[in-house]
């Protein structure tokens, strides 16, 4: 009997060809398909069947499981990623993905602990084995120098980490603080002279005498005392250092958008000053400036009749 | 009325009137208002006595004298304050006030009346005559009049005052009702107006013969018999008005300093256009206009219109804003901003005592949080650029030294410390009261110092022929400088701790008042 040949369109019933059908859809979209997408390629295919294959292609590490707002998405896996976690466990797998998020600002093993539920043994084998791998790295945060955080091999440790153009190794350079603290002083305060021996109308003179942040900046660039190189953010960091020295004011002008060195409209600029008044009149005296200024008492072990500063003071 | 204050009053008291009216003062500053008795019953001095003492101390207006409050007819009570007594450390800079503006005879005058408390007009223009006829070449005497015309000068810029006039107390009748605050001199509508005095004549030389005669008379008060029209009205010198003429000096130095000597011109001018409309505890001057300001400068000063009003852009765009602009008319209306300026200096005052004390970079600290009101610990290691050690040691340093206070915030209800957020912050007042106490306490310190070296002094001060002849020439040079060099330079301590009191009272009343 002439058996009807029911002509069975390609049943994608092959587990195969679902997989490699999937895979195909999401090379075509490579931001990710849904669930639907599949449903609407395939939609003779049933749930169960279509839920084995993407469960096999996640398992293989060919899929990448996200979530976005409307549901699930299923994306195609980078092929070189996928070479990397080959011979890797799930748990492994799981803490990659956990410090690749975590971007370059690192994250800390408490917190990958948290976030994976797995326990701290674990976790630290799990690490070495990564750092042996030369997946990830080990960066010592300056805020709080025992603790380290962890992120990929090849990410630039964020400016948080690392204290940015002040730290060097972990340690605050007051030295290099101080010696551009002083350039940008000398050259602030050479401007202002040289506004007033110009002798011009008053108006002329004080604004001659300012400068902007970016011609100080351009001003320590060319002086090369830096080994780093240092925005306009750190050169505006060490004028307000000289704002709370007394030494500098600053005031801020509205710039058009594209002149040189303006921010968001605004240009900052820096004047050297004078201070207001002499040094008082009571540091000139040894009780002014005495460390034992709170225990002396007429007649007690300390006082004004036996203050050895004073005598000092007198001799001079 | 703080310990301190006390403890300084005594000493000028002592220094100025003796031991017995330094008794006196100091007890009636402890203990209040007391009438007679009781001050005897509890000093334990005789009724002479403390009746002289108190006589001083009413004659230099340090002591005011009411009646009982416990019911009218009770003895009548005395009451001092620190404020007056206080004056007497500032009385070398009026002197030296009084000779910048006024010559050697403002000089004269005004120190006259402050030894003396209060004189009459004609009294103190005799005195004066004759102190400068003293000093000047045989042949030569000092005329009545260029006196008078001295003391008519100092009255018309306030500088003098006429006393409250005494009400006598009669004992027995019901005391009419008596205000609460005493009569301020300001209260006579006569205040400066200067009486029609009958005075021609010269100053008289003291001959050196009559020297014996004469010591005895200067200090009974002479009993002349003519009389010059002015009994009864007694002249005292109006403090207050020195003290608005310090503070617009501070303010004129402080712009030069600041900006230049044109802009401190400029500033002179229009404080000195305002003296006498403003009033002492005004916040601002009245406003004045470009145009006014333009015709009073000095003539000296030959700036050209629009200069004038580029100088002015820039006194108001100055960020310690020590001129404010009050409107258009007239080309511009500026005002003097008294209440800022004293700010501005107060707080310039702390932050260099911070800076001689603890060193530049705590001086940085100190102004980051003047600046910034509150921080975290690590935000002030931040924004200062020292490294979290050092700065760590010296918040704390500032701290036990009450200058930085720290103000917690909880997160949670039970204030723990890791849940806590500890901020750290200046209060300007509070630390200036305090370094105005500390001032006091100097004071009082020199002024022990420079009695000790004198009573030291005295010690070596007797020599006889063979001491010196043994001794060496170093050793009476170094004892010459004790008695002479050192009360001179405790003495020239004083007066520059005297003007941080100065800046600091004034700061400090004028938030009292405002």
């Amino acid at each position: 009997m002439a058996e009807v040949k029911v002509k069975k369109e390609t049943n994608i019933s092959d587990p195969a060809e679902v997989e490699s059908r999937i895979k195909e859809l999401c090379q075509q979209f490579p931001h990710g398909i849904t669930d639907q997408v599949i449903q609407n390629d395939m939609p003779h295919l049933e749930p169960q069947q279509r839920a084995m294959a993407i469960n096999k292609l996640l398992s293989l590490g060919q899929l990448d499981l996200l979530r976005n707002s409307s549901g699930l998405l299923y994306r195609m896996k980078d092929m070189q990623s996928t070479s990397k976690m080959k011979g890797s466990d799930n748990q492994e797998k799981l803490v990659y993905q956990i410090i690749e998020d975590a971007g370059n600002k690192g994250i800390w093993s408490r917190d990958i602990r948290f976030k994976s539920n797995l326990p701290l043994t674990e976790i630290n084998k799990i690490l070495k084995n990564l750092e042996s791998k030369k997946l990830i790295k080990a960066v010592k945060s300056v805020a709080a120098s025992k603790k380290k955080v962890y992120m990929l091999y090849n990410l630039q440790p964020d400016r948080s980490v690392t204290g940015g153009a002040w730290y060097s190794d972990q340690d605050f350079e007051s030295e290099f603080v101080e010696v551009l603290n002083q350039q940008c002083f000398k050259f602030l305060q050479s401007k202002a002279e040289a506004a007033r021996d110009s002798k011009q109308s008053p108006m002329v003179q004080r604004n001659s005498s300012f400068a902007t942040s970016h011609e100080v900046w351009k001003y320590i660039c060319e002086l090369g005392i830096s080994k780093v190189d240092l925005s306009m953010d750190d050169i505006e960091t060490i004028l307000n250092t000289l704002i709370y020295d007394g030494k500098v004011e600053m005031t801020v002008i509205a710039a058009k958008e594209g002149t040189v060195g303006s921010v968001d409209g605004q240009m900052k600029l820096y004047r050297g000053v004078n201070p207001v008044i002499q040094p008082t009149g009571v540091v000139r005296t040894p009780c002014g400036l005495c460390p034992v200024f709170e225990d002396c008492h007429e007649g007690g072990e300390i006082s004004p009749s036996n203050c050895i500063y004073m005598t000092e003071w007198l001799d001079f | 009325m703080t310990a301190q204050e006390v403890r300084l009053c005594g000493l000028l008291l002592q220094e100025h009137f003796g031991e017995v009216v330094a008794k006196v003062g100091t007890h009636l500053l402890k203990s209040g208002a007391q009438n007679l008795r009781t001050i005897i019953h509890e000093t334990g001095i005789s009724l002479d006595l403390v009746k002289k003492s108190l006589c001083v101390l009413v004659q230099h207006g340090t002591c005011v004298f009411s009646s009982g409050r416990k019911a009218p007819g009770s003895p009548t009570e005395y009451r001092t304050s620190c404020d007056r007594i206080l004056r007497i450390l500032r009385y070398p800079r009026y002197i030296y006030t009084a000779k910048t503006l006024y010559g050697d005879t403002g000089e004269l005058i005004i120190e006259e009346l402050l030894q003396r408390g209060d004189m009459t007009m004609s009294s103190t223009v005799k005195t004066v005559a004759d102190r400068l006829t003293q000093n000047m070449e045989e042949g030569r005497s000092m005329d009545y009049s260029e006196v008078s015309s001295a003391f008519s000068k100092l009255v018309e810029t306030h500088f003098l005052q006429r006393s409250t006039p005494a009400t006598p107390a009669i004992p027995g009748t019901p005391a009419a009702p008596v205000s609460t605050a005493p009569p301020t001199p300001e209260s006579f509508p006569d205040c400066y107006r200067v009486p029609h005095v009958t005075l021609i004549g010269r100053g008289k030389r003291r001959l050196s013969n009559e020297d014996g005669e004469d010591q005895r008379n200067a200090k009974k008060t002479k009993m002349d018999s003519e009389t010059h029209g002015d009994e009864g009205i007694y002249w005292q010198v109006n403090f207050e008005r020195f003290h608005l003429h310090f503070r617009d000096q501070a303010i004129i130095s402080a712009v030069a300093n600041k900006l230049d000597q044109t802009s401190s011109e400029i500033v002179r001018t229009m404080l000195r256009m305002s003296e006498v409309t403003t009033s002492p505890t005004a916040t601002c001057t009245k406003p004045l206009s470009a145009n006014e300001i333009f015709r009073s400068l000095p003539s000296s000063y030959n700036i050209p219109r629009p200069i004038l009003d580029q100088y002015l852009t820039l006194l108001v765009d100055d960020p310690m804003e020590f001129v404010g602009k009050a409107g258009e008319s007239g080309g511009g209306m500026y005002v003097v901003n008294l209440h800022k300026a004293l700010a501005n200096l107060a707080r310039a005052t702390l932050e260099s005592v911070v800076q001689e004390r603890f060193g530049s970079r705590s001086a940085r600290i100190f102004r980051l949080l003047l600046r910034k009101r509150h921080l975290e610990q690590k935000q002030v290691e931040d924004f200062a650029m020292i490294p979290a050690k050092e700065a760590k040691d010296m918040l704390y340093t500032l701290l036990s030294q009450n200058l930085v206070q720290l103000q917690e915030i909880p997160k949670t209800p039970d204030y723990a410390p890791s849940r806590t957020f500890y901020l750290y912050t200046v209060n300007q007042l509070p630390t200036a009261r305090m370094l105005l106490q500390n001032c006091y306490k100097t004071v009082a310190n020199l002024i022990e110092r420079r009695l000790f070296e004198s009573k030291e002094s005295k010690n070596k001060r007797t020599f006889s022929t063979g001491d010196i002849i043994e001794s060496s020439f170093w050793s009476v040079g170094v004892t010459i400088l004790t008695i002479v060099l050192f009360p001179c330079r405790l003495d020239s301590a004083e007066n520059q701790v005297d003007e941080t009191i100065f800046l600091l009272e004034s700061y400090v009343n004028s938030t009292a008042t405002s």
